[in-house]
C-alpha cells in the first residue's frame, strides 16, 4: 500500500481509537447518535475517503477502502461510516455525483421497487441507520432496466428495528417520493456492488473478530484461578490456540479477497471468504465467550460490542445462504473438477488497474 | 501474526499445468490409482523413480548435488498436485521432504555429496526414527543411547511407529549421546544417519488397522554408526530437529490427504444435479481455501527466513482436523457403502478417508500438543 493510504489508515485508526470507546459505542445502546465522532469524521474529511481524488478520496482504491473498513469492526464503531462512504462510492461509481448529506446504502436484488416516472413507491426492509439518515441509494427497475437512484428519506415513513448489535435496521415506505439522480447500468455492476458490499461486510466482520480474539488472548493473562492466570490450564491453551488459528485464516483469507478485488481478478474470493467466515464467526464467539464466562456476558464488559456485531453482520446483505447457492451453480455448471476449480481461482495475473467488477 | 498472499506466476502456473498433465498420463497408463492419504500410506518404490526421472525429488536443492535448483513455491505446486490426484509418494516423500534439507543445513560436504545425488535420483529413501515406545509426545524423553567407540558409535534402544521403514535405505534417528539428564531432557541428544541394512538392526512391521504394514517397530542392537554419520553437531539435535519441523507441519498434505473423496464428492453431486449437496460441499471448499491460503502464506515466510513456528502448527492442527471432517460431511451427502476394495471410486476413497483420519491429528505432533504451543507462543507474543 502506497503512503498515502498508509497515512489514511492511521488516521482513521486514531480517530476511532481516540473516540469510538466504549461510552461512545454504548451511545447506540440507548438508540442515541454519536453525533460527535461523525462530526470529527467530517471535520477530518474522511467521510469521502472512498470516493475519487478529485472529490477527496483515495481514487476508489479497494485495498485502501476494505482495509479501512476492517478498522469498523475493530472498534465497533457505532455510526454508519460503511453505508455513508459506500453509498457515495457506489453514487460515484455507476456515474452520479457523490453527496455530503448523510447517506446510507440498500442494495437487494430481492428488494428493487419499480421507477415510476422519477418517483418511486413502496416498502424497504433492513436499511441500515435509515432514521438517522437523509439520503438512500439503491438500485431500483424500470421494466427490464436497472437503475441506482439517490431518494430522499425526509418523507418516508420509518419503523424503527434494530439487529442484535443494536444498529438500526429499519423498515422504510415510499409512497410516489422523488428521486434527485438515477442513471441506467448494466446488470454487471449491481452484481458487482453485490461482491463489494459482501466484501465490506466481510472486512468489517474480520476486524470484530480479531478483536474479539486479542480481547481474550488479554483477559487469559489478567484472570486468575486456583493461583494462577486462567491461561496456564490447557483447555483454556486450546481455546487460545483454535482463536488464534481462526484469525489467522480469516486474515489471511480477507487479505486473498481484497488483493483478488483490487486486482481486477476476483472470480470466487468473496463467496468462498463469505463461507469461511460464518464458520470462523462462529468458532471465535463461542471460545471469545466461554474463556471470558461470566464477566463477558455483562453489558459492562465489551466482549460483546464484537460478538453481538459478528452474530448480526453474519446474517446480513448476501450472506453464506446466498453465495453458497452460487458457488454450488458453478460447480455444477462447471466443466473443471474441483482442484481444477479452486487453482484456478488465484493464477490469473492481469495487469494491475484492472476492471474491480470481477 | 501476519502471513504474505502469494500470487503464482505464469511460470508457476505452467509447472502446475505440466506436472497435472504428466500424472493424467500416468493414471491413464495404470501406473498408480487414486487414493487418499496417499503420501504417507502409499509407497511404490517404482513410482519414485519415474518421479526422479522427471527431476521431481529435491527440486530446490541446489544443482551441484543433483537438484533442481527451483523455488519451494514450485516445490509446493507439485506436492499439492500429487495430492490432488493421490499419487503414491511416499517412498521418497520423507528424504524429499526433511532430510535434504536437514543435509542442506546441518550436514557436512560428505554426507551432501554421499547422500543428495542418490536421494535424487529416487535410489535412496529415509525413514524418520523418533518416536519411541515409552516417548510419544514427550519426545526430548527418548532413551535409544549411542555410546562412543573407536571411529563411531554403538546404537542401543529401539523406535517405534516408523513409517515406510521397510521400504527405506535409512533413518535419521534421534538418539542420546549423553546420559539422560533429567532437569535438562533436551540436552545430549544427536541425530544419527543409521544405515537400516546394518547389523544389529532389525525391523518389525506393526500392522496398521486396515492390516497394511505401514508402520514399523526398529529395533537397534550394538549397531555401528561411523562417526562421519552424525547429522550436524553432536548434542544439537534436539534444536536441529526443531528447524525440520515447520516444514513437517504447514506443508499441503496437511489439507488435503483427503482431497480425493472431497473432489469425487463434487463430481457425484454434480452428476445427481444436487444444488442442495453442492452448497453443503461449497462450505468444506470454503474451509480448504481458507487453509490453503494459510499453507501457502507460510511457504512463501519459510523461503524468505520468517519464523512461522505458530502458524505452522496452526495449519496442521487445523488442517488435519478439516480432513478428518471430510469424509463425516460427505457421507451425509452421497449414499455410501466404504469398502477399501469398491469398485465405486466414492466408496473407496470413502474407505480409506475414514480408516486413515485417526492418525492425521496424531502423527508429525498431536493436536493437543500443537494448541498448546500456539497457546505458549500466543501469550508470550
Ligand atoms: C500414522 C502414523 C505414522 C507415524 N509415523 C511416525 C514416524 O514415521 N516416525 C516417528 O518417529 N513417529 C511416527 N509416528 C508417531 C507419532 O509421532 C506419535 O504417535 C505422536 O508423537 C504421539 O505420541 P504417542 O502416540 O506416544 O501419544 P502420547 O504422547 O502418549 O499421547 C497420548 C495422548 O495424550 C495427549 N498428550 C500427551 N502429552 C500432552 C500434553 N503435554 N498436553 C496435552 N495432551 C497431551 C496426546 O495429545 C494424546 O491425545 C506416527 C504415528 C502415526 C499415527
Amino acid at each position: 500500500m502506497s503512503e498515502m493510504k498508509d497515512m489514511l489508515i492511521e488516521v482513521i485508526d486514531k480517530i476511532f481509537k481516540d473516540c469510538a470507546d466504549k461510552e461512545t459505542v454504548d451511545l447506540l445502546e440507548e438508540g442515541k447518535w454519536a453525533e460527535n465522532l461523525w462530526e470529527l469524521l467530517a471535520e477530518n474529511e474522511m467521510l469521502n475517503f472512498a470516493l475519487l481524488e478529485e472529490h477527496g478520496g483515495v481514487g476508489g482504491d479497494l485495498d485502501c477502502i476494505f482495509n479501512v473498513y476492517r478498522l469498523v469492526g475493530r472498534y465497533a464503531v457505532p455510526i454508519p461510516f460503511v453505508e455513508h462512504t459506500l453509498a457515495n462510492f457506489t453514487l460515484e461509481t455507476s456515474g452520479l455525483s457523490p453527496i455530503t448529506e448523510r447517506a446510507t446504502i440498500l442494495i437487494d436484488e430481492e428488494q428493487m421497487l419499480e421507477l415510476q416516472e422519477d418517483r418511486l413507491s413502496g416498502l424497504l426492509h433492513n436499511v441500515p441507520w435509515a432514521r438517522h439518515m437523509q439520503q438512500l441509494v439503491t438500485a431500483a427497475k424500470q421494466q427490464d432496466d436497472y437503475y441506482i437512484v439517490q431518494i430522499p428519506l425526509e418523507n418516508a415513513a420509518i419503523t424503527k428495528q434494530i439487529n442484535l448489535a443494536a444498529e438500526p435496521r429499519d423498515s422504510i415506505t415510499f409512497n410516489n417520493a422523488a428521486v434527485i439522480q438515477k442513471i441506467v447500468v448494466p446488470y454487471e455492476l449491481i452484481q458487482s456492488l453485490k461482491k463489494i458490499n459482501t466484501a465490506a461486510n466481510i472486512a468489517k466482520m474480520s476486524g470484530a473478530l480479531e478483536k474479539a480474539n486479542e480481547l481474550t488472548v488479554q483477559y487469559s493473562k489478567e484472570r486468575q484461578q486456583f493461583g494462577r492466570p486462567i491461561h496456564r490450564f490447557q483447555l483454556i491453551q486450546q481455546h487460545i490456540a483454535i482463536l488464534a488459528g481462526e484469525t489467522a485464516i480469516t486474515n489471511t483469507s480477507v487479505d486473498n479477497m481484497i488483493s483478488a478485488l483490487a486486482e481486477g481478478r476476483e472470480e470466487y474470493e468473496v463467496a468462498l471468504a463469505r463461507l469461511r467466515i460464518d464458520e470462523s464467526s462462529r468458532i471465535v464467539a463461542t471460545s471469545a465467550h466461554q474463556v471470558h464466562a461470566a464477566i463477558g456476558v455483562t453489558h459492562e464488559h465489551n466482549l460483546h460490542h464484537y460478538t453481538r456485531r459478528l452474530w448480526s453482520w453474519r446474517e446480513e446483505g448476501y450472506t453464506s445462504y446466498y453465495w453458497k447457492k452460487v458457488l454450488a451453480q458453478t460447480l455444477l455448471q462447471s466443466e473443471m473438477d474441483l482442484w481444477e476449480f479452486i487453482t484456478k481461482s488465484n493464477n490469473v495475473i492481469q495487469p494491475i488497474g484492472g476492471e474491480t467488477n470481477g | 501474526m501476519k502471513l504474505p498472499t502469494v500470487q503464482f506466476t505464469e511460470q508457476q502456473e505452467k509447472f502446475r499445468l505440466e506436472v497435472r498433465s504428466f500424472l493424467k498420463k500416468q493414471i491413464e497408463l495404470g501406473t498408480f490409482n487414486t487414493k487418499c492419504d496417499s503420501w504417507l500410506s502409499g509407497s511404490d518404490p517404482s513410482f519414485s523413480k519415474i518421479i526422479a526421472k522427471q527431476g521431481w525429488i529435491g527440486m530446490t536443492w541446489p544443482e551441484e548435488y543433483g537438484g533442481g535448483g527451483r523455488s519451494s513455491i514450485d516445490r509446493y505446486i507439485l506436492t499439492e498436485e500429487f495430492l490432488a490426484v493421490g499419487a503414491p509418494v511416499a517412498a521418497h516423500w520423507f528424504a524429499d521432504r526433511q532430510t535434504g534439507p536437514l543435509l542442506l543445513r546441518f550436514g557436512t560436504e560428505e554426507q551432501r555429496k554421499f547422500f543428495l545425488p542418490k536421494i535424487v535420483k529416487g535410489e535412496c529413501f529415509f525413514a524418520i526414527g523418533l518416536s519411541e515406545p515409552n516417548s510419544g509426545s514427550d519426545l526430548a524423553s527418548v532413551s535409544t543411547r549411542a555410546t562412543k567407540v573407536e571411529g563411531g558409535w554403538l546404537v542401543n534402544g529401539a523406535k517405534t511407529w516408523t513409517s515406510n521403514a521397510h521400504d527405506a535405505h535409512y533413518m535419521v534417528t534421534l538418539v542420546r549421546t549423553e546420559p539422560l539428564d533429567p532437569e535438562k531432557k533436551h540436552k545430549g541428544l544427536s541425530q544419527l544417519i543409521i544405515d537400516l541394512h546394518a547389523d544389529g538392526v532389525e525391523i518389525k512391521p506393526i500392522r496398521y488397522l486396515t492390516g497394511e504394514n505401514h508402520f514399523n517397530d526398529v529395533f537397534f542392537e550394538n549397531v555401528f554408526v561411523p562417526d562421519n554419520m552424525v547429522v550436524g553437531t553432536l548434542g544439537n539435535g534436539w534444536v536441529q530437529g526443531l528447524a525440520e519441523l515447520a516444514y513437517e507441519r504447514s506443508g499441503p498434505e496437511r489439507i488435503l490427504s483427503t482431497f480425493p473423496l472431497l473432489n469425487e464428492l463434487v463430481e457425484e453431486l454434480k452428476k445427481q444435479g444436487d444444488l442442495i449437496g453442492l452448497g453443503e460441499a461449497s462450505k468444506l471448499i470454503a474451509e480448504m481455501w481458507g487453509l490453503r491460503n494459510l499453507s501457502i502464506g507460510v511457504a512463501k515466510m519459510l523461503e524468505e527466513g520468517g519464523e512461522v513456528a505458530i502458524p505452522a502448527a496452526l495449519v496442521k492442527s487445523i488442517g488435519t482436523k478439516f480432513e478428518q471432517k471430510v469424509p463425516e460431511v460427505a457421507r451425509l451427502l452421497v449414499q455410501t457403502m466404504p469398502c477399501l476394495e469398491a469398485h465405486k471410486n466414492f466408496d473407496r476413497y470413502m474407505a480409506e478417508a475414514i480408516l486413515h483420519s485417526p492418525g492425521f491429528t496424531i502423527r508429525g505432533g498431536t493436536s493437543e500438543v500443537l494448541y498448546g504451543i500456539v497457546a505458549k507462543g500466543v501469550v508470550a507474543g
